[in-house]
């Protein structure tokens, strides 16, 4: 069971990390806005610009 | 036929076919020329996406008004950009708030259709607060053009700046989450180290092992108790200090004995360690608390959004011709030029034209007043029909505006407040517990067994830890703010809630607040019965659409069909005139179609000079008020209006609600004295008002609700906001602030009720380490979900 000597004093260096991961994002401002990162995805970055629509004489 | 819905906004389309769209080779139906114009750009940009992945339907978006160019490009004056932007080098950074999103997916293409502009260096758009932050050239690049672009895909850009208040909620808000995260993650740390303990209890543990194990929980504790769990100790350390003991003492106290009494059995290598229930209990709180403030942090943003800077600009009237300006640079003396539709930069006497002018906002009289050569003018009243040259007599600063602005502030530092019943329970809890444990340890150290002495007497503070008690008031209040922020009622002051169910005086302003604040068409008398209504009310729409005057906003929704009209003239405060289908028609005042005066009809239509209708226009009570009051009075509440409007109406409506009280012709002042002395006799006051002249009185009352339709300074300083323009969301909110009561009652009974149960077994030394760990957990998710209550319904 000596490994427990090892091992935990790792675990605790990943768990440092991630904290400091975690502050580093707070001050970047990841946090401000939580909805639009989430969708950003769905849209394509530079798409070729599409066919102007035909806009129909006004009845 | 199914309704057929606008692509854009998803309303209804009334107009047939006539505004389509062709996209690759689908028709797309819109409701209106403003959607399809919107939708047009939209397609036009490549930016088709938007309708793709969009969760929720765009706003309605009204034609744009033509001389929106021209309002637009006041902000491009030097003194005006300066004022609202800050400058780095070469660039201009400048926050704007904009009106229409409803989903991430605008963010996205208000984003794309600014990139598309090479001058702007930077932009990025807010979803979640609807700000956009923008750093471009100005050289180059004009702010109204910007402005511009965004109006083109539908939203309302405004320039913005953020109050020194809420930059700071923000920075607060950070320091949360890294608490949190600290203590969460921590937290799972210790948990494990824990389970370890646990099954070593049962199973038998290496000596060495256990020791080990203990330190590491130390360590790991150390950053939550000197880190995370910061705030309980600072806000503990203030009420002992102002000597008032607030629900943080017994928190910090059970944490720090809890820390230290463990880390001595760690060292000693003796009794047991709570390294994980402190790490939890800091964990569970900070999570509470965290909740709270951002819901109040979001409540704040959403009201400071609705504040538009107004008014910026000023046009000067010089030997050059007209001068745009920003309105804080002039000084008196300046003569400044007003256009109708504008808002008055600065108090003034009337130089030369003539107008009608409103002041509802400042008086709370919603009659237009005319204003000749030699009438003085008030900053903050707009300007209906006429231009005006003004001659500057106060600046805006020292005007009557500004000293509102000052009689409000003064008031602020006078807000009476009721003192937090959790508090006081808290400050008896407290010295209770205190004066307990220490009896505890006396009696065990004294007569019964030394050596237990410290264990039980951490036994009494750990199951009696005030967890449940802390969190009874702080999740029941966070519920019901989501709750009511769903239902449009922003809160700001987290009080509030506390404070509603003693409320037993309302009070309403009139104008704009219990009445609608515009002019409707009450009455129509046809004098000719040849002529339908319906075409006769089309006929004095099309008219009244010339003109900019609030009596010609209320025929509006009489339009059904545009006529073709001649020879439009204007006559400023008199009425219109034109010719249609070779006759002449008049509508307007008495004098101005040259028949007899009568005093409850204002306006009157001539065709070639026959009379054809008498119409009666008056400020509409809003629909949902009569009701309204009549169950508020039900429910024991006393209602009273506060009115700085002269006219017989007030009495009227006061006869037609039944109202408790009423007082007309008030100041803002007048208002401040009459709900300090209501509040002398003791009544707990809620005001609810919509205009500049009410927001003193807001800081007068205990509690203050501002109506949406109302003023930006009213809203600012509101303790709540409704956001929409429906007085029925007052029921919910009282209602709201009776069921929390409810709650937090039930909370503070459950977590006294166990204390009184558990308080005698601890000291007896019945209670081992895992029970009251057990029994504090228990009793805290119990409080937890019984808040959680408040969300549903």
């Amino acid at each position: 069971m000596s490994i427990i000597y090892v091992l935990i004093p790792i675990a605790i260096l990943f768990v440092a990390i991630g904290i400091g991961i975690f502050f580093w994002a707070v001050r970047s401002k990841q946090f401000e806005d939580l909805e639009k990162e989430g969708l950003s995805i769905l849209f394509d970055e530079d798409k070729p610009k599409a066919t102007p629509p035909n806009k129909p004489d006004e009845h | 036929m199914a309704a057929v819905r606008c692509f854009h906004c998803h309303e209804t389309v009334h107009t047939g076919e006539r505004f389509t769209l062709n996209v690759d080779g689908q028709q797309h139906n819109f409701c209106c020329a403003g959607c399809q114009a919107v939708a047009d750009t939209i397609f036009s940009n490549g930016l088709a996406d938007y309708y793709r992945f969009r969760t929720a339907a765009a706003t309605k978006n009204d034609a744009l008004p033509l001389d929106l160019s021209a309002e637009l490009s006041q902000f491009d004056n030097e003194a005006v950009l300066a004022d609202i932007s800050q400058q780095h080098d070469e660039l201009t950074d400048i926050e704007l708030s904009i009106s229409g999103m409803s989903c991430a997916a605008c963010a996205w293409l208000i984003e794309k259709q600014l990139r598309k502009l090479p001058q702007l260096h930077s932009v990025s758009i807010n979803a979640s607060t609807q700000r956009a932050l923008l750093r471009f050239d100005s050289k180059q690049l004009s702010l109204s053009a910007i402005l511009q672009r965004i109006n083109e895909i539908g939203y309302q850009a405004s320039p913005f700046v953020a109050d020194q208040e809420e930059h700071k909620f923000k920075l607060e808000l950070n320091r949360y989450l890294k608490r949190l995260a600290v203590s969460g993650i921590l937290t799972m740390q210790v948990m494990m180290l824990a389970f370890a303990l646990y099954f070593g209890e049962y199973t038998g543990i290496e000596t060495a092992h256990e020791g080990y194990l203990r330190w590491i929980s130390l360590l790991l504790t150390i950053p939550v108790v000197l880190y995370a769990a910061k705030p309980f100790v600072v806000s503990a350390w203030r009420s002992i200090k102002a000597r008032q003991m607030n629900m943080d003492v017994p928190v910090t106290l059970a944490l720090y004995y809890t820390f230290f009494a463990s880390a001595y059995a760690t060292a000693m290598q003796t009794g047991e360690v709570y390294f994980e229930s402190v790490c939890m209990f800091t964990f569970l709180l900070q999570l509470g608390k965290f909740f709270e403030f951002r819901a109040r942090a979001q409540a704040r943003e959403a009201t400071s959004n609705l504040l538009k800077i107004m008014p910026v600009t000023a046009t000067l009237h010089t030997e050059q011709g007209p001068q745009p300006t920003s309105a804080r640079r002039l000084q008196t003396g300046d003569i400044i030029l007003v256009k109708a539709g504008e808002t008055l930069p600065a108090d003034g006497i009337v130089k030369d034209g003539q107008s009608s002018v409103d002041e509802s906002m400042l008086t709370g009289e919603y009659r237009a007043i005319s204003k000749t050569i030699g009438d003085t003018v008030l900053a903050g009243s707009v300007n209906h029909d006429g231009l005006l040259q003004v001659q500057v007599s106060r600046v805006l600063a020292h005007s009557r505006l500004g000293q509102i602005i000052q009689l409000q502030q003064l008031t602020l530092s006078q807000k009476p407040k009721l003192v937090e019943k959790t508090d006081q329970l808290a400050k008896y809890f407290v010295e209770r517990l205190l004066v307990i444990a220490l009896l505890t340890f006396l009696l065990w150290y004294f007569w019964w067994d030394p050596s237990r002495a410290f264990w039980v007497t951490l036994s009494v503070l750990v199951a009696t830890c005030p967890c449940a008690l802390s969190l009874a008031t702080p999740t029941a209040i966070t519920c019901a703010l989501a709750r009511l922020n769903r239902q449009g009622v922003l809160i700001k002051n987290a009080q509030v809630l506390e404070v509603l169910p003693n409320i037993s005086h309302i009070v309403v302003d009139k104008t704009g607040t219990l009445t609608e604040g515009k002019f409707s068409l009450q009455q129509v008398h046809r004098v000719n019965p040849a002529l339908a209504e319906t075409d006769l009310l089309n006929l004095v729409a099309n008219l009244e659409q010339y003109s900019e005057h609030p009596i010609a906003r209320a025929f509006a929704p009489y339009l059904t069909q545009p006529l073709t009209l001649n020879d439009v003239q204007v006559a400023i405060g008199a009425g219109i005139r034109a010719r249609w289908q070779g006759q002449q028609l008049k509508v307007g005042s008495a004098q101005f179609c040259g028949v007899p005066a009568e005093l409850e009809w204002q306006v009157y239509f001539t065709l070639d000079n026959q009379l054809q209708a008498k119409l009666q226009l008056v400020d509409k009570l809003r629909e949902e008020a009569t009701a309204l009051i009549q169950q508020l009075q039900q429910q024991g509440y006393k209602l009273g209006m506060l009115t700085g409007d002269h006219s017989v109406q007030a009495e009227q409506l006061t006869a037609a609600l039944k109202l408790d009280f009423m007082h007309k012709g008030c100041s803002p002042e007048d208002k401040v004295t009459e709900i300090q002395q209501l509040i002398a006799a003791g009544a707990k006051v809620l005001m609810l008002g919509d205009g500049i002249n009410d927001s003193p009185s807001f800081n007068a009352a205990h509690i203050s609700v501002a109506v949406q339709s109302g003023t930006d300074l009213s809203k600012n300083q509101a303790d709540v906001v409704f956001l929409k323009a429906d007085l029925r969301l007052l029921q919910n909110l009282l209602q709201g602030g009776k069921q929390t009561a409810r709650v937090i009652k039930q909370n503070l009974g459950w977590s006294v009720g166990y204390n009184l149960v558990i308080i005698p077994l601890a000291v007896a030394g019945f209670v081992s380490p895992y029970i009251a760990v057990i029994g504090m957990s228990f009793s805290s998710l119990l409080v937890v979900s019984n808040s959680l209550r408040l969300l549903k319904k």
